[in-house]
């Protein structure tokens, strides 16, 4: 099937590519389908696409490859719903934004998604998390050369 | 908005599967027990809130937005103390 998008045009997955987010996600409800890409550029980053809104898709990456020591901590009823019985079929993923600084990840509210059921969830981590913790780097001096 | 007294210990029943207890109160505070189906989602309304803030901005992001982003280091697989 061909996904239309508007970051990286139109692309051709399988059925079984298909993540089902049976809620969506905060602010998206109405997208229940998506899929993962790989970044071209960035082996560490992917995107979340969604399969119903071309516009719609997150940049995501693994949390602990970024912020040493993270630790998902989320009440069982949130993690419920992906049925998962294999820890290795698991992927934690954070959302990227940016800040006026920098660019910023999502702790507070990974995606967590059952590669095995092909199903996600963005769940709401327990403790003092950001939703935007600033990643030191480059962004804000590279924005304003551009 | 429909709005019902309850003390300590009582319930209300939201459809037929969704019942919210109130657990406790102290003070100002009030502490809610929340039974409900796993596949709906029970969330502190600020904080869902900062989150669907959060991924509306998010959802703009652009592959130019990101490209700063570092590799990162490889694992390092500092061995634990213990």
């Amino acid at each position: 099937m061909e996904v239309q998008t508007t970051r990286f045009g139109p692309i051709q997955i399988a059925a079984e590519d298909l993540i089902r987010f049976a809620e969506g996600l905060p602010g998206f409800p109405e997208c229940r389908e998506w899929v993962l890409l790989a970044d071209g550029r960035n082996a560490a980053l992917a995107w979340l696409q969604s399969v119903d809104q071309p516009e719609v898709a997150f940049a995501v990456v693994s949390p602990r490859r970024y912020v040493p020591g993270y630790r998902l901590h989320v009440a069982r009823r949130e993690l419920e719903p992906l049925e998962f019985e294999d820890l290795q079929a698991v992927r934690v993923l954070v959302i990227l934004g940016k800040s006026d600084r920098s660019i910023t990840l999502n702790l507070k509210a990974p995606v967590v998604i059952n590669l095995d059921r092909r199903v996600g969830r963005q769940v709401i981590a327990n403790g003092d998390l950001a939703v935007q913790h600033e990643l030191p780097g480059p962004a804000a001096a590279r924005k304003r050369i551009a | 908005m429909l709005v019902l007294s309850r003390q300590r210990d009582e319930s209300i029943i939201i459809g037929d599967n969704i019942v919210v207890t109130i657990v406790d109160i102290r003070g100002d505070k009030v502490r809610l027990g929340i039974e409900a189906p796993t596949e709906i989602p029970v969330h502190r309304r600020e904080v869902f809130e900062a989150i669907q803030r959060e991924n509306l901005l998010a959802s703009r992001v652009q592959p130019r937005d990101v490209s700063p982003l570092r590799h990162p280091s490889p694992a390092r697989n500092t061995p634990k103390a213990d």
